[in-house]
């Protein structure tokens, strides 16, 4: 354990702030009363073996509470699903625990289960992880099955057939919710037909014909020691862990062909008009608006410029969300992301509201993109904005489930574990400029996409008014397979 | 607990189905005992604290015995949109004004409307601690909402509403399972309203409520993590202590839900592609000595791919995408609910049989040695999860405190749980899961409604 400076820095900080923010000179009674003097926290430090194998093994410790997250990682994930079996590294994935040479799915479920833990394992973008969570006391057995459902699975046909027909009942699922229809087609908006392009978990086209040798040959492929990572995170000591991971990953082998590449992060498209798309569900029972364009990779320069401009606009003082639900009332929630990823991943900012509400909050949505840049955020407004961020990412580290996730996706993309000391500084150390800078640059409203799914007719007229080049696709045409977006129309219609 | 609704987004994961607390853990697992301190102030107001170190924040809970039961008259809906209102301006606070003392300090704050409470929670650096206290005594001793905010505030539960109802295929299927399991209690009528109801609220019934529920006899107020007890309990006395005790009776929902004396069923039509099954069962007050069993059993049941139901109708009949039971607890009557989302061309008449096949199993042998301990192991580890954070182990405090009656039982209840036996289980499912004691529904797509019945689309 080390102790974090920079954190009894930003308590005083705030305090300083927000002193200035509200103290008004009235009765005691009527003004809060000021913070007292902060105290500093501490952020485990983690500890880390590359076993002979090529397996990274990072431990860290966190006693307050007797339990154990371990979590391995495959550095690959959706985006190398081939073009027409979208969803084969989730499938991949999610069978790891439906059977293995020595266990059938049943047994996995119930030894796990037994132990009062939970085995989850799926594919997200640049990743696939198993992840294991339960009790200290129960970590030895559940770190056996872990590695035996991501070392020995066997891709049994009549599991492969059981878990394909889920995945088609959830994708029909997902297409009854204007919010999870929206996500799929800002995808396709954004990226077009290369990898990020897909649903993860596949298209009812897609999932059809994925096979089970598909599976075994991307679990060939990608599963081997030298493409993971081990995260065992929570009540342990980093020896004890260190001896589980050596004990049931040790003896993986490395096969002798080379590793997968694994691609280069690639620069923004070049930018275009943005598009407004615009996909009619007659029944849905209110508009999911969203406004989707390219952001940053992982390890762009910019990435906290880039996550301080989108804490400005998200939370639930966030400027979207002051805009659209705490000075309007036009829906429960807005908010933004930027999803940095190996290569360059989505900015995403959203709200659901009522159908005739659907124009203008796509309005408000584009202008509050524009604002960032055009009125930045000055001292008293940026300051709890990275407040925000730097409580979160703290607050992410008190749990063990938290901890493994945030070492997982450093470690994911090779950077350095210290980046957890000095995240608190890199937040504090972004000013004005930086946003201005960032917005201008990587979030321009005008080549940003808009993206509303609910009942047209009411606000697609509004919408027209401003927006003459609006794309309309009805629900029942709607094709996420090809970045068209359409079902391929028959002759003569 | 069953929370209906929160102040803004998914911020909040809710643990309602295994709510109670568990302390000694089976085999090697330490289990933390949670140290707290109890008092009541002259005016009512029960105090519950636990220091912990172990980060530099703290938690600041105030739980206010007052639910959706509770919303008046043709106002269904009112404790929720009220909770709402609670962030707007108050005695000495502008609106949104909790928000900068929390969030933009790097904290957050939240609340959550269920039946029986409302819940309003803050975790901040502790350094904070006073000035919240400061801030939750002075919302506590009265509002100050102007029309303009409370109309636009009650725009965003309207769009709450539809985000929870309208929009999800299956938010409808949940809403109605609850409003048609209860006769006579006002549990029939689902906490997130209907947008009539909303619209007939006004800023007098705010006061009104507020007069009525929000007084210090009625709260508790929860601190867990990083504070001096001796300066709390001097910051308290400041803040909570001079707030004054009302002479009015405190109202409570006396409605007694009477016994059902035969199946019911229902057929509705919705926006979902996949046909739905619920079936509800009335069980007793959280209270009561078989909600333990009752747990164990939902466990049994659904806690995960070896449950009972999940391997029946998703695994092995894969009739399901979907299944699920909940034991959810409430104060003064509780519901057994079992659901199946159906897979593809599956029949829900097939998915209820498998769903009382499963229940027969249950009533008709003990279940083994082997999977009661599972199901025992599932909930401890559930309840190490919740209690990682100071908000988590205030949660746990405060329910103990207001809904069992005992914040002991935080220390308490792992005990009466190791206690449940095979026997028990099976007891219970035969007492409660009797034909005449069921109401299902079943919830299917509006393309499957006979003609002459469709509603002409978009009104």
């Amino acid at each position: 354990m080390r102790t974090m400076k920079h954190l009894s820095l930003l308590f005083v900080l705030l305090s300083l702030s927000f002193v200035g923010n509200v103290t008004r000179a009235q009765t005691p009674q009527a003004t809060p009363p000021p913070p007292a003097p902060p105290r500093s926290g501490t952020f485990p430090k983690p500890v880390e073996e590359t076993l002979p194998n090529g397996l990274r093994v990072i431990v860290v410790q966190r006693s307050e509470t007797p339990l154990v997250s371990a979590q391995l990682l495959i550095k690959n994930g959706g985006e190398v699903d081939p073009p027409e079996l979208a969803g084969l590294a989730d499938m991949t994935a999610g069978l790891l625990t439906k059977g293995t040479q020595t266990r059938d799915a049943t047994r996995i479920a119930q030894e796990v289960e037994s132990l009062g833990g939970s085995l989850d394992s799926v594919a997200r973008w640049d990743s696939s992880f198993a992840n294991v969570s339960v009790m200290s006391s129960k970590i030895a057995p559940a770190m056996e099955i872990l590695a035996d459902v991501v070392r020995r699975p066997t891709f049994k046909s009549e599991e492969v057939e059981r878990l394909r027909q889920q995945y088609l009942d959830n994708f029909t699922l997902y297409l009854g919710e204007p919010g999870s229809i929206a996500r799929f087609v800002a995808a396709r908006v954004v990226f077009g037909d290369s990898p990020y392009g897909h649903p993860l978990a596949g298209t009812a086209e897609s999932l059809t014909r994925i096979t089970a040798a598909d599976i075994t040959k991307l679990h060939s492929r990608y599963y081997r020691p030298d493409n993971a990572i081990l995260v065992i995170g929570g009540d342990i000591t980093a020896k004890d862990g260190i001896a589980l991971a050596t004990k049931y990953f040790g003896d993986w082998q490395k096969p002798s062909t080379p590793l997968p590449e694994i691609s280069a992060a690639k620069e923004t498209a070049a930018s275009k008009t943005g598009r407004i798309v615009v996909i009619d569900k007659p029944d849905a029972g209110q508009a999911a608006v969203y406004l989707a364009r390219s952001g940053i990779n992982r390890k762009d320069p910019d990435y906290f410029r880039g996550i301080v401009s989108n804490s400005v606009l998200s939370g639930y003082s966030g400027r979207l969300n002051q805009e659209i639900r705490i000075k309007r009332g036009l829906s429960y929630g807005a908010g933004s992301s930027l999803d940095a990823r190996r290569d360059v991943g989505p900015f995403v900012a959203s709200a659901q509201t009522k159908n005739e509400s659907g124009a203008v909050v796509a309005d408000l949505l584009l202008s509050e993109i524009a604002r960032l840049s055009s009125a930045p955020p000055a001292d008293p407004e940026l300051t709890p904005r990275k407040a925000v961020l730097i409580g979160g990412f703290s607050r992410n580290l008190e749990t063990a489930g938290g901890l493994v996730g945030q070492v997982g996706s450093l470690a994911l993309h090779g950077m350095s574990l210290d980046e957890i000391n000095r995240y608190i500084n890199n937040v504090q150390a972004i000013t004005t400029a930086d946003v201005q800078k960032f917005a201008g640059t990587r979030l321009d409203a005008k080549t940003s996409n808009i993206i509303i799914v609910g009942n047209a007719k009411a606000f697609l007229p509004e919408l027209q008014k401003k927006y003459p080049n609006v794309e309309v696709i009805p629900v029942s045409e709607l094709d996420l397979n090809t970045a068209l977006l359409r079902k391929k129309q028959q002759a003569g219609q | 607990m069953v929370r209906i609704s929160k102040r803004f987004l998914a911020l909040f994961v809710a643990v309602g189905a295994l709510a109670g607390a568990l302390v000694v853990a089976p085999a090697q697992t330490r289990m933390p005992q949670m140290k707290f301190t109890d008092r009541t102030l002259p005016n009512g107001m029960r105090v519950l604290s636990a220091p912990d170190s172990s980060s530099p924040t703290v938690a600041i809970q105030v739980w206010y015995h007052v639910g959706s039961k509770d919303d008046p008259q043709s106002r269904s809906g009112f404790a929720h949109l009220f909770e709402h209102i609670m962030f707007k301006s108050t005695k000495n606070m502008k609106s949104e004004m909790m928000d900068r003392l929390t969030e933009d300090v790097g904290g957050f704050n939240n609340a959550f409307t269920a039946d029986d409470v409302t819940v309003y929670f803050e975790v901040v650096p502790s350094n904070y601690l006073e000035t919240l206290l400061w801030a939750e005594a002075d919302r506590l001793s009265g509002l100050n909402v102007d029309d303009p905010n409370f109309k636009s505030e009650r725009d965003v539960v309207k769009e709450e509403f539809r985000q929870g109802v309208l929009a999800p295929p299956y938010g409808r299927f949940e809403y109605l399972l609850q409003q048609k399991s209860f006769a006579e209690h006002p549990y029939k009528r689902p906490g997130i309203g209907s947008i009539e109801d909303l619209d007939a609220a006004s800023l007098k019934d705010v006061q009104e409520f507020h007069t009525t529920y929000y007084r210090p006899d009625n709260a508790t107020l929860v601190v867990v993590g990083d504070f001096d007890p001796k300066q709390l309990d001097a910051w308290v006395d400041k803040y909570f202590a001079p707030i004054a005790k009302p002479n009015r009776p405190l109202p409570r929902v006396q409605v007694k839900e009477p016994e059902r004396k035969a199946e019911m069923r229902f057929t509705e039509y919705g926006r979902n592609d996949l046909p739905a099954v619920g079936l509800t069962y009335l069980t007793p007050r959280q209270a009561d000595a078989d909600s333990d069993a009752l747990r164990v059993a939902d466990a049994i049941l659904s806690a995960g791919e070896s449950s009972r139901l999940y391997n029946s109708l998703v695994y092995q009949q894969q009739l399901a995408a979907e299944v699920n039971s909940a034991a959810e607890m409430r104060e003064d009557a509780s519901l057994f609910v079992l659901t199946a989302i159906l897979s593809e061309g599956k029949k829900p008449e097939d998915a209820e049989k498998s769903l009382l096949a499963e229940i027969r199993k249950l009533q008709d042998a003990p279940v083994s040695a082997a999977e009661l301990e599972k199901a025992k192991n599932q909930i401890i580890t559930d309840q190490l999860r919740q209690r990682e954070t100071s908000n988590g182990k205030a949660l746990a405090l405060g329910e103990a405190a207001v809904l069992l009656g005992d914040p002991a039982r935080v220390n308490t209840d792992l005990a009466r749980l190791q206690a449940v036996t095979a026997a028990d289980i099976q007891r219970v499912m035969k007492k409660y899961f009797a034909d005449t004691n069921r109401m299902v529904l079943h919830y299917l797509p509006e393309a499957s409604k006979p003609a002459e019945k469709k509603v002409g689309e978009g009104k």
